[in-house]
C-alpha cells in the first residue's frame, strides 16, 4: 500500500472504532492496527515492539502524526482524563472514497476489529494485546498457563488469574476471526 | 596532586564538571572528532555565529543528564509506588552505577554523527544505516570498550547504548522500565536533555531567543510518575505543577526553533546542495560505516572538498559546491498551505512533479518533512499528589501546532519565469488524488 492507501485504512479504522463506541485515543489505535496487521495481515507495514502499554509501534505514532499534519485526522478533547481522541475529518473522508478498492479489500477486517475491541478501554486493549505477543512469542499451541505466566512475567501488575482470562479471550477471538472472515467472504 | 575533577568553561552552563573516569571518553578520538563537526550543518552561512560543534553539546548534555538524574532519584522527589517500581533507586551502588551509566551515555550520544551532522543521512548511508546506529558501534568499539572496563565497576557497553540512543533506535533490544526511563533523559521527546541542550546552545549561538526556557526551574521540578492514575500504570518522566509552565516554554521554544530556524527555507536548502556535493564527491555516493573510516570523516575534508571543486569545473560535485560558496542558492518556489493540503495530501509532490515537467529535474529540488512524534503528552504532578495528563491541565500544550513542510525550490535564473508559471497552473496541478483503479 501507498502513503494515501495506508491513511484511508487508518482513518477508516478510526470511523469504524469510533462507531462502535470506542473513545479512538492513540493507544486504541495503536492496539487495534497491531490487530489489523498481525492478526488479520493487513500490510500497514509497521514494526512493533513490547513496550510500556504493550505492544507499541513508533512508526504508527510518526503516522499518525504525519496525518495529523495532513489534516486527515484532528484530536479532541473531553474532561476526564481519557486523553485526546483521534477523529477523522471532512478531508479524510473525501480521501475515503478515492480508495473503494483498498477499503472494499480491507473492509472486512476493519469492521470485524472495530466490533471486537470498539467497546474495549485501554487497560483491556493492553492486557488483550499483550497475550496476543506472547501467543505470537510462544506460538498458539502453547499451553494458557504458560502463556499467562509469561504475560505476567512482562507485565507483573497483570496477575496470573487476569492473564489467563486475556489469552482465554484471545483464543475466543482468534477463531472468531477466521470464521468472521470465512463468513463475509461467502456473503 | 593529581586531578580527579575536571571543570570546563561552558557558555551555556557555566561550568561542566568531569571526573577521570569521563576524562578518559573526552580524549578518545570518537569524541576528539566532534570538535569539527558543526551542531549545524551549514547554518552559520545564514546566521553567521552558528558555528558550535557537536563536542560542547555533548559535553552540555552530559552536564544536564547528571542534574536531571540527581534530580528524579532524589528521596524527597519519589512516590512509594515509584520506589517499588525501581528497587535501583534504593541500593547506593547500584544507582551510582546507573548516574554513571547515565553520564557517559550522554557524551556518547553523537559520536555518530556524520559531517555535517544531520544533513541528508537518509540519502548518504547505506540501507537500515542512521547516526544512532553508527553511534551504538563506536560504543562497542575496541577503543570505547577498553575505558569501560577500566572503571569501577565496569561500565556493560550495552548499557551505555541503550541509554544514549534508547527505545526508538534500538528496537532489537528489550529495555527494563528503568531503562527505558533513563534513556528518557537524554532521548526523551519531552524532557530529554539533548533536546534542552541544543535548544539554549542553539539559541545563544544564533542570536535567537526562541529556544530559551527556565531549565533550572524545569529540571529542579522534573519528577518519575506514574503515567496515569490506573493500577500499574507505566513510569514516565513528568513534572510537578509548578514546573508546567517552564515545561510549555519548552516545547513552544522547540515549536519556534524549528518554524523560524531549522525549517528556515534557504537553511534548508543549503542541506540540499550539501547533500548534492556529498553524492557527486564520495565514492559510490555514501559515507563508509566501519567504525575506522566514519572516525576520519569530519566537516574539514569535506569544506576542503567544497572549496576545491568551486575553482575547478571538471571536478565532481563543482555545481552544487559553487552554489554554496557564492551563495548561488536555488530559491523557494513554492511552500505547503493548509488549504492545498486539504485538496490534495501531497500537493507538494504534485508541484515538484509538475516542476520537472517543465523546467528539468535539474534544476528544481523537493524538501518535505513532517514532524514525526509530538511532546506534549506528560505526566503532571498536582497539589494534591493526584497525576494529570499535561494536555488536561494545560491549554497551550493542547493547541500547539505541528511542523510540516514541503518546500520547492528552484533555480534561481528560473525563479521568475517559474513563479508566473505556477500562478496560472496552480489551480490544474493542485487537485484531488485520482480515484482509484482496479
Amino acid at each position: 500500500m501507498n502513503r494515501l492507501q495506508k491513511a484511508a485504512v487508518l482513518t477508516q479504522l478510526a470511523e469504524a472504532l469510533r462507531s462502535r463506541g470506542s473513545w479512538c485515543g492513540e493507544t486504541h489505535l495503536q492496539k487495534a492496527v497491531y490487530f489489523l496487521q498481525c492478526f488479520l495481515g493487513v500490510p500497514l507495514g509497521v514494526e512493533y515492539l513490547l513496550y510500556k502499554h504493550g505492544p507499541y509501534s513508533f512508526d504508527l505514532t510518526e503516522m499518525l502524526t504525519s496525518l495529523r499534519a495532513d489534516y486527515l485526522l484532528e484530536k479532541q478533547f473531553k474532561a476526564g482524563g481519557y486523553g485526546p481522541s483521534l477523529s477523522p475529518t471532512q478531508a479524510s473522508a473525501e480521501l475515503r472514497q478515492r480508495h473503494p478498492h483498498t477499503l472494499a479489500k480491507y473492509g472486512k477486517q476493519i469492521e470485524f476489529i472495530a466490533q471486537s475491541l470498539g467497546s474495549k478501554g485501554v487497560t483491556d486493549l493492553e492486557k488483550l494485546a499483550t497475550a496476543f505477543y506472547v501467543t505470537r512469542e510462544l506460538g498458539k499451541e502453547a499451553p494458557l498457563g504458560l502463556r499467562a505466566e509469561r504475560l505476567n512475567q512482562l507485565k507483573p501488575h497483570i496477575s496470573i488469574d487476569m492473564a489467563s482470562q486475556a489469552i482465554e479471550e484471545l483464543d475466543h477471538l482468534m477463531i472468531q476471526a477466521s470464521d468472521y472472515v470465512m463468513a463475509t467472504e461467502k456473503a | 596532586m593529581h586531578k580527579h575533577l575536571h571543570e570546563i568553561r561552558d557558555p551555556i552552563h557555566v561550568f561542566v564538571r568531569l571526573d577521570s573516569d569521563e576524562r578518559k571518553v573526552l580524549d578518545s578520538h570518537p569524541f576528539q572528532r566532534l570538535r569539527h563537526i558543526h551542531q549545524l550543518a551549514l547554518t552559520s552561512l545564514i546566521y553567521p555565529a552558528a558555528t558550535h560543534k557537536r563536542f560542547e553539546h555533548s559535553l552540555g548534555v552530559m552536564e544536564l543528564a547528571g542534574r536531571v538524574f540527581d534530580v528524579v532519584t532524589h528521596p524527597d522527589n519519589l512516590t512509594d509506588a515509584i520506589r517499588r517500581s525501581f528497587p535501583e533507586i534504593a541500593q547506593q551502588q547500584q544507582l551510582e552505577y546507573w548516574r554513571r551509566a547515565v553520564r557517559m551515555a550522554s557524551l556518547c550520544h553523537d559520536m555518530g554523527h556524520l559531517p555535517f551532522s544531520h544533513a541528508a543521512e537518509k540519502e548518504l548511508l547505506p540501507e537500515g544505516w542512521d547516526h544512532e546506529k553508527l553511534t551504538r558501534q563506536i560504543v562497542h568499539s575496541s577503543e570505547m570498550c577498553a575505558i569501560w572496563r577500566t572503571i569501577t565497576p565496569p561500565l556493560r557497553p550495552e548499557d551505555v547504548e541503550k541509554l544514549a540512543v534508547g527505545p526508538r533506535k534500538a528496537r532489537d533490544l528489550q529495555f527494563s522500565p528503568w531503562e527505558a526511563i533513563l534513556s528518557e533523559i537524554i532521548v526523551g521527546d519531552a524532557f530529554g536533555v539533548d533536546r534542552m541542550d541544543y535548544l539554549l546552545r542553539d539559541s545563544h549561538h544564533l542570536g535567537v531567543a526562541y529556544g530559551r526556557f527556565d531549565h533550572f526551574r524545569l529540571i529542579d521540578t522534573l519528577r518519575i510518575l506514574p503515567s496515569s492514575n490506573e493500577e500499574g500504570a507505566p513510569p514516565a518522566l513528568g513534572v510537578e505543577e509548578g514546573g508546567l509552565k517552564s515545561a510549555e516554554a519548552l516545547l513552544l521554544g522547540r515549536y519556534y526553533m524549528y518554524s523560524q530556524v531549522y525549517f528556515h527555507p534557504v537553511r534548508r536548502i543549503y542541506d540540499i546542495h550539501l547533500m548534492d556535493f556529498l553524492k557527486a564527491w564520495l565514492p559510490g555516493g555514501k559515507f563508509p560505516t566501519s567504525v575506522e573510516e566514519h572516525l576520519m570523516r569530519t566537516d574539514n575534508e569535506v569544506n576542503a572538498a567544497i572549496l576545491q571543486a568551486t575553482l575547478d569545473d571538471t571536478q565532481k560535485g563543482h555545481d552544487p559546491a559553487r552554489r554554496i560558496t557564492r551563495h548561488e542558492h536555488f530559491k523557494l518556489l513554492y511552500q505547503r498551505s493548509p488549504e492545498d493540503v486539504r485538496i490534495n495530501p501531497e500537493a507538494g509532490l504534485a508541484v515538484h512533479e509538475a516542476c520537472k515537467r517543465k523546467f528539468g529535474l535539474e534544476n528544481v529540488r523537493r524538501d518535505h518533512y513532517s514532524q514525526p512524534r509530538e511532546a506534549t503528552r506528560f505526566p503532571v504532578l498536582l497539589r494534591d499528589d493526584k497525576v494529570a495528563s499535561s494536555e488536561d491541565v494545560s491549554d497551550v500544550l493542547r493547541s500547539l501546532p505541528l511542523v510540516s513542510i514541503d518546500f520547492i525550490p528552484i533555480n534561481p535564473s528560473l525563479l521568475k519565469d517559474a513563479k508566473g508559471w505556477l500562478m496560472k497552473e496552480r489551480t490544474d496541478i493542485i487537485t484531488p488524488s485520482q480515484v482509484e483503479t482496479a
